[in-house]
C-alpha cells in the first residue's frame, strides 16, 4: 500500500505511518506541500491531507480524471461538522486529529473502497448516458427514413441496422452519419 | 461579553478580499455592532464546506463556488448578498512561452491579443511532437477557469483537448510557474503582479480587457445567518459595503495596500498589491456591491458550455437561490443617508450589458443558446 500523505506536519506523517504498521508491503511518503511530478512518480494507492492545505482544490479536481486518487482529509477537532461536509464534497473519508493509530487503516480502506465504487458508478452515469444519447439519434435517423423512404417504423430499424452491419460500425454512429448528411443535402437544396 | 455579535468571516489571500480587510482595519465592523474575526483560509474547498456547515459565517467566495454548490445541492443554504469586486485577474503566461508567442504583445490599454498566435504555437509543438502547455486556474467554478477558457477556444483552442488544465491554489501558482510546472494562468490579484515583478511571467490579458467590469467574488454567507440573524446580516453588509466605498477612494490606497500587505494578509509586496489597485478593482463605485441576476446567469452559461451541469437546468431558479440583490439593497440603502455622497445607493439600478472581448453580446434571458453558440464546447442536451 502507497500512502502519500502531505501536510505540514511531520507529526501527523508518523501518525498515519504508525497506524499501518503491519501492512506488507507498505510505503508512507510525507511531502508538506503536493507536487505533481512526485505524486506522478509514487502513484500513491490514497492521499492523506491536512484540511488546511493549500493544495486540497488541486486534489479536488483531480478527482473526476483519470489520474484522481482516493482523498483523506485530516481535520481539527475543533470544528464539528466540516468533516461531514467534506464528505458529501468528495472527499473519500477523514481522519480526525487526535484518532487512535488503530483506526487508520480501517479508514483508508474504506476511503479506497469507496473511491472505487463512486469511480464505478461515474462510469455507469456516463455509459447510461451516451446509451441514452445513441438511442435518440438513432429514434432521428428512424424519423429521416419513415419520411423520406416511406418505410415504417420497423422496417427503418432494419434498414439503419443492415447498414450497421454492411459497414461494421455500431447502429449509433451510423444513425449520426445519416443525419449528418441528410442536413447537408438539405443545406444544398436551399 | 462586549454586546457585540460575534461573527468569523473567511478570506483567501487575494487583493479582492479588500472590503473585509478595510472593514476590518477601519473599525466599521465594530460601528455597526460586530466583533468580526477574519480567518485566512488556504483553499477555496474548505472555504465553501466551512461556510456550509456553518463553521464559517460568511466568506470572500468565488461567485461560481457559491451557485455551483447550490446547482450540486438544492438543500445548500450558500448565499451570495453582496459581491465583492469587479476586474482583477488576469491571463499571465511564462516569460519562455511569452518568448514563444514571438509578437504577440501585452498592451493592458487596448484590446486583448488573441489567443490564435498561441493556437499556431500550439500546433507546430503538436507536429514536433512536444507535450502539451499546461495551463492553471484557481478553481473548476471559477471566474477565471471561464475566462481562461472563453479567451482560448476565442483563438480556435479546446482547453479540454489542445492544453492541459489544472487547478492550483492563487498563492502557489507563481513558484510553481517558476519551477516550469505550468506555461500560463488565470488567477486574482496581486499574484499576476507578482510573476511579472519578480521576472517569472508576463500579463497577456487583463479580465477588464476580457470582460469591462465583469464580476469576480462574492461575500457567500451561510443561510442560517440569513435565516436566524437578519439583524447581523444587514449590520454585516453595511460594514463591509462601507468598507468597500473606502477601498475604492484614491485616497485610502496607500493605507489599503499597507493593511493588506500585513502580516497574516496576502504575503506579497507593497508595489505587487499596489498594480491592480491602480487601474484594475472596482469594489464600491458603479453599484460594484450588487449581486446582479444577470452575472450570474452568465456563470451558470459557461457551467452548461463547459459541462459542468446539464443544459435542461431550471437556471433562474439557481440564481435566485444564491443571488440576493435584495438583502444588498436592503443594506445600501440604510446607508446610503448616512456617508454622503459616496454611499448613495439609486433606488433603481439600470441591468449591465455583458459583453466579452469579442463583441457577443449576453443575453439572461437566453442564457442556455448563447451556452450552446460557441464552436468550441461541452455542453450536451
Amino acid at each position: 500500500m502507497r500512502v502519500l500523505v502531505i501536510d505540514p506536519d511531520q507529526v501527523r506523517a508518523e501518525l498515519v505511518a504508525e497506524g499501518l504498521e503491519g501492512i506488507e508491503p507498505l510505503e508512507v511518503r510525507h511531502s508538506a506541500l503536493y507536487d505533481e511530478a512526485e505524486v506522478l512518480a509514487f502513484a500513491p494507492d490514497v492521499v492523506v491531507i491536512a484540511a488546511e492545505s493549500p493544495d486540497r482544490d488541486t486534489l479536488d479536481s483531480l478527482k473526476e480524471s483519470s489520474h484522481g486518487h482516493p482523498v483523506v482529509m485530516f481535520v481539527d477537532r475543533s470544528e464539528p461538522g466540516l468533516a461531514e461536509q467534506a464528505v458529501r464534497a468528495g472527499v473519500a473519508a477523514y481522519v480526525v486529529d487526535g484518532l487512535a493509530p488503530n483506526r487508520i487503516r480501517s479508514i483508508l480502506d474504506v476511503a479506497m473502497s469507496r473511491f472505487a465504487l463512486t469511480r464505478q458508478l461515474r462510469s455507469d452515469l456516463a455509459r447510461a448516458k451516451a446509451d441514452l444519447e445513441s438511442r435518440k439519434v438513432v429514434d432521428r435517423a428512424k424519423g429521416l427514413l419513415m419520411k423520406e423512404r416511406g418505410l415504417d417504423e420497423d422496417g427503418a430499424y432494419r434498414l439503419l441496422r443492415k447498414l450497421a452491419m454492411d459497414r461494421g460500425k455500431p447502429i449509433g454512429v451510423i444513425a449520426a452519419d445519416l443525419l449528418a448528411f441528410a442536413g447537408v443535402l438539405k443545406g444544398d437544396a436551399s | 461579553m462586549s454586546g457585540l455579535s460575534d461573527l468569523r468571516l473567511g478570506f483567501i489571500p487575494l487583493t479582492d478580499c479588500a472590503p473585509l480587510i478595510a472593514a476590518q482595519a477601519q473599525g466599521f465592523f465594530e460601528e455597526e455592532g460586530l466583533a468580526v474575526e477574519l480567518v485566512r483560509e488556504a483553499s477555496w474547498a474548505t472555504v465553501r464546506d466551512k461556510v456550509a456547515v456553518g463553521a464559517l459565517d460568511g466568506a470572500h467566495m468565488l461567485a461560481p463556488m457559491a451557485l455551483a454548490t447550490a446547482a450540486e445541492d438544492s438543500r445548500s443554504a450558500v448565499l451570495a448578498p453582496l459581491a465583492l469586486n469587479r476586474n482583477g485577474s488576469a491571463i499571465t503566461v511564462s516569460t519562455a512561452l511569452f518568448e514563444a508567442l514571438d509578437g504577440v504583445t501585452a498592451n493592458l490599454a487596448g484590446p486583448p491579443p488573441s489567443a490564435a498566435r498561441l493556437q499556431a504555437l500550439i500546433a507546430e509543438r503538436r507536429a514536433r511532437g512536444d507535450g502539451p502547455l499546461t495551463f492553471a486556474v484557481v478553481f473548476p467554478h471559477s471566474m477565471h477557469n471561464y475566462l481562461l477558457r472563453y479567451w482560448l477556444a476565442q483563438g480556435g483552442i479546446d482547453p479540454d483537448r489542445d492544453v492541459r488544465l489544472v487547478v492550483i491554489p492563487p498563492p502557489r501558482m507563481v513558484e510553481r510557474m517558476r519551477a516550469g510546472e505550468v506555461d500560463g494562468f488565470c488567477v486574482g490579484a496581486p499574484w499576476n503582479a507578482v510573476a511579472e515583478l519578480e521576472g517569472v511571467g508576463r500579463i497577456l490579458a487583463a479580465s477588464s480587457q476580457l470582460w469591462p467590469g465583469g464580476p469576480d467574488k462574492v461575500l457567500g454567507i451561510s443561510g442560517s445567518l440569513a435565516g436566524q440573524k437578519p439583524d447581523e446580516l444587514r449590520a454585516l453588509l453595511r460594514a463591509i459595503i462601507r468598507g468597500a466605498a473606502w477601498a475604492d477612494a484614491p485616497e485610502n490606497r496607500e493605507a489599503l495596500i499597507a493593511h493588506l500587505a500585513g502580516p497574516g494578509r496576502i504575503e506579497a509586496t507593497p508595489m505587487a498589491i499596489a498594480r491592480a489597485l491602480e487601474h484594475e478593482l472596482v469594489f464600491h463605485r458603479d453599484a460594484a456591491g450588487l449581486p446582479r441576476r444577470e452575472h450570474g446567469l452568465w456563470f451558470l452559461s459557461q457551467m452548461i458550455r463547459w459541462g459542468q451541469i446539464d443544459a435542461d437546468r431550471d437556471l433562474e431558479a439557481i440564481v435566485d437561490q444564491v443571488y440576493r440583490p435584495d438583502l444588498y439593497r436592503d443594506a445600501a440603502l440604510s446607508l446610503g443617508p448616512v456617508l454622503e455622497p459616496t454611499l448613495v445607493f439609486p433606488d433603481a439600478v439600470e441591468p449591465v450589458e455583458a459583453r466579452l472581448f469579442d463583441g457577443v453580446m449576453f443575453d439572461p434571458a437566453a442564457a442556455r443558446a448563447y451556452a450552446e453558440r460557441f464552436a468550441i464546447g461541452r455542453s450536451q442536451n
